[in-house]
């Protein structure tokens, strides 16, 4: 099939299963999580249609598209407003359990990963151990044929709706701290296990804290051998940097902050579109973006050639997201005063009643402050730069 | 130029600090932000008590004759506690036009319960699409007998909940949005009949409504300056509130660079206090330097409005657009050196964050006041 066939059938895919509030929700994303409950409902809709993992490989449930299908898949959903789905099982630990996972962990969690029946969360940083991770202190200890977890996880998106976790934990203080690191599988429900929710600057909660207090666990819960974990996590890590694509999320926001700017007045009746100081800030984050667009195709093309991006992922995790952040400033320069009203229940797919200001500056205040959080988390603009200085420039 | 504070002033200054840091810690401010009203009436009396609010007005007005350098050494201090009593919005813009532009009577009448902190006003001069520019106004008054009937909406006024009466821009000649030069100013009561508002929080934790005025019928005494007079009346106020808020964002980076570089002293991480490296040393280095900056602008802004300088209105462009980006740098990068946990509701980092956000938008963002400073 050609790719603009596949295209075609994609959008009337798109046109017929995204339902007005499930895109309302897609709309209204002010983050990289959409409402949870019309995030799963778009998961199961996807899941029917056999479109939910297009990244598996085929007989995992995967889709079989060319890589080219898979970025054109992507493109469509985000331009329709298809909500994100959650990262954690299908981009982190799926493909992980493909790579390292036991035939019994993979033919029990993945059919349900892909069904959305189990909806997981990631704990790998703690208080003590942020872009240090290695320094991490949970600790598993092995009984019998179980392990006592004990110590705290934090910043676990989304760990209010999940029912599974994946964590890297301690099973051993010998050698180098990554070397004593072990990855478990572990369900919220197992006593001992408790979540406590944090509040983010925009109000409302997305981050939580998760507590392990002698909480058992089946030693066949570990994945790839004891103390073998950092391995695991670090391929992950790769993952989640590379897995991105910002330019889809780039064009989105320009072409939002161009309806801001022709929508709202500068000065009289001129509009910001036509200001010369807006202009030419514009025009320098476009080009960019620009620019990374054409590197992520790089990276994409050297991945096709089966090659891999080296840390060229951390140039584009670095430059992604602060290009993200550049256009978020010039939309808040934009709507000005309007972006002040704080309109949380505006912000659900499901409200119906009357928006204060205009309709296009709504998200505008909750995506500059919960942005700042995209230089920071999934290794920090500082960690990605060492990365950089470490393996390209050997310094 | 070097400014030396007078015995008054320091005297100012160290009380002000001597009472917030007493009464006004995060906690503190955090349970006000839950309070519905969102401010403290207790903070609030004790600030007229301690004589702050009635600081910048004349000595004929019960005042003590300040000026924008007595408006900047408070605001500061406010800025430092995050303080969210509408000491702007009442004092500094609707105290500021009463005083200049009402008659002998409202004056008597409104300007002393300013003083008391018995009353309260809002100054509703934006409108909805047009936010970035005061003087795009549509909302219009027509003379009416001995009365002006005002028709229009207003939008993000803030501490119009709490306002017992608003100070509200409407055109008063032909309709040309664009035009400077026939705008008038009206004093409305809250309890007019017309009036309506639809109240809500901003997400720096203040109250704002939005306005809406249904041929609201005011006596002609309560124009404020004179018919079509608005600019001339206002602009000098606008002046001083700029002053204000640029005093409130460079209290709010002291503090912010001062947790950063404690914070980073004590969080270890690869076995050494974060502080240790120099990309996170020089960054803390790049805030200090923009905050000394946007300070020496301040301090020679508000000395040459007191001063009637001719470059004054030039400085206060140049102030707000520096104190913009300064805002920015320093408040992002105290987020970024603190990590997860300055994105959270629990540390007073975030919402110096979210203060400097709003006071960055406010009177026209950054690149407004670019636009205006390339033009002088």
């Amino acid at each position: 099939m050609s790719d603009s066939a596949f295209r075609d059938e994609v959008r009337a895919f798109l046109a017929q299963s995204l339902t007005p509030e499930i895109r309302r929700a897609g709309e209204l994303m002010t983050s990289v999580f959409a409402d949870f409950d019309a995030t799963m409902a778009w998961h199961k809709i996807l899941h029917k249609k056999g479109w939910i993992a297009p990244d598996w490989p085929l007989e995992y449930g995967g889709t079989g598209w060319t890589l080219s299908q898979r970025y054109i898949f992507q493109e469509e959903c985000k331009l329709a407003n298809a909500p994100a789905l959650l990262a954690m099982g299908l981009q982190m630990l799926g493909p992980m359990l493909i790579r390292y996972g036991s035939e019994e962990q993979k033919s029990y969690y993945l059919p349900r990963m892909l069904a959305g029946d189990d909806v997981w969360c990631q704990g790998y940083s703690e208080p003590g151990a942020g872009s240090d991770l290695a320094a991490l202190m949970t600790s598993a200890v092995r009984d019998g044929d179980d392990y006592i977890i004990n110590g705290s996880k934090i910043w676990t998106s989304y760990a209010q709706y999940s029912n599974r976790i994946f964590c890297l934990v301690r099973t051993s203080k010998e050698g180098r701290p990554q070397a004593g690191i072990s990855f478990i599988l572990v369900d919220m429900d197992t006593e001992g296990l408790t979540v406590e929710p944090i509040v983010g600057l925009d109000g409302t909660v997305e981050q939580c804290q998760v507590f392990f207090d002698a909480v058992r666990v089946p030693a066949v819960n570990l994945v790839g051998a004891e103390n073998q974990g950092w391995d695991v996590a670090k391929s992950l890590l790769e993952f989640e940097r590379g897995g991105h694509n910002f330019t889809i999320d780039h064009k989105k926001q320009m072409a939002k902050l161009m309806r801001q700017a022709s929508s709202q007045l500068f000065s009289g009746n001129s509009s910001w579109r036509d200001n010369p100081v807006f202009k030419a800030k514009f025009a320098d984050v476009a080009v960019d973006a620009l620019a990374l667009e054409f590197t992520e195709l790089r990276v994409k093309g050297a991945f096709q050639a089966g090659g891999n991006a080296g840390a060229l992922s951390s140039l584009t995790k670095v430059m992604g997201t602060e290009i993200g952040q550049r256009f978020n400033e010039l939309s808040l320069e934009v709507m000005g005063d309007h972006a002040l009203a704080k309109q949380l229940d505006a912000l659900l797919p499901d409200f119906d009643g009357e928006i204060i200001g205009p309709e296009c500056g709504l998200t505008t205040m909750a995506e500059y402050i919960n942005n700042r959080a995209s230089t920071i988390y999934g290794g920090s603009a500082e960690i990605q730069r060492d990365i950089i200085a470490k393996r390209v420039l050997h310094l | 130029m070097f400014i030396e504070f007078s015995e008054e002033q320091t005297m100012l200054r160290d009380s002000a600090e001597k009472y917030l840091r007493d009464n006004y810690t995060f906690d503190r401010r955090q349970a006000i932000v839950k309070q519905p009203r969102g401010f403290c009436a207790e903070h609030w009396q004790m600030f007229a008590d301690l004589g702050w609010l009635a600081m910048t007005f004349s000595e004929d007005a019960g005042g003590f004759g300040g000026g924008a350098l007595e408006t900047m050494i408070l605001c500061e201090q406010f800025g430092k506690h995050l303080v969210l009593e509408p000491y702007l919005e009442s004092v500094v813009l609707v105290g500021g036009l009463i005083e200049r532009g009402a008659s002998a009577a409202i004056q008597e009448q409104v300007l002393s319960g300013i003083v008391s902190g018995e009353l309260q006003g809002a100054f509703a001069y934006l409108e909805e699409g047009r936010v970035a520019d005061p003087w795009s106004v549509a909302t219009h008054a027509e003379k009416d007998g001995d009365d002006f009937v005002i028709e229009g909406n207003k939008t993000v006024v803030l501490n119009g909940p709490e306002a017992d009466f608003f100070v509200v821009s409407a055109r008063t000649g032909t309709s040309d949005t664009a035009s400077l030069d026939n705008i008038s100013l009206f004093l409305v009561a809250k309890e007019t009949a017309g009036l309506s508002l639809r109240n809500y929080k901003t997400y720096d934790g203040r109250a704002a409504c939005e306005l809406r005025l249904d041929q609201v019928k005011v006596p002609a005494g309560n124009l404020l300056g004179a018919l079509d007079g608005a600019y001339e009346l206002a602009q000098p106020v606008f002046a001083r509130g700029i002053v204000a808020v640029c005093a409130e964002a460079i209290g709010a980076m002291d503090a912010l660079l001062e947790a950063t570089v404690n914070y980073t002293k004590q969080r270890k991480q690869f076995g050494q206090p974060i502080s240790s490296f120099q990309v996170l040393r020089h960054r803390m280095v790049d805030m200090y330097m923009e905050i000394e900056l946007s300070r020496s602008l301040l301090m020679a802004t508000a000395w040459k409005l007191d001063n009637a300088a001719p470059d004054a209105e030039q400085c206060v462009a140049a102030l707000k657009a520096k104190v913009g980006k300064a805002g920015r740098y320093v408040s992002h990068n105290a987020i970024q050196l603190h990590g997860g946990i300055g994105t959270t509701d629990e540390l007073s980092v975030g919402h110096y964050f979210k203060r400097l956000a709003a006071i960055g938008v406010m009177f026209g963002s950054r690149d407004y006041h670019l636009s205006r400073a390339v033009s002088f």
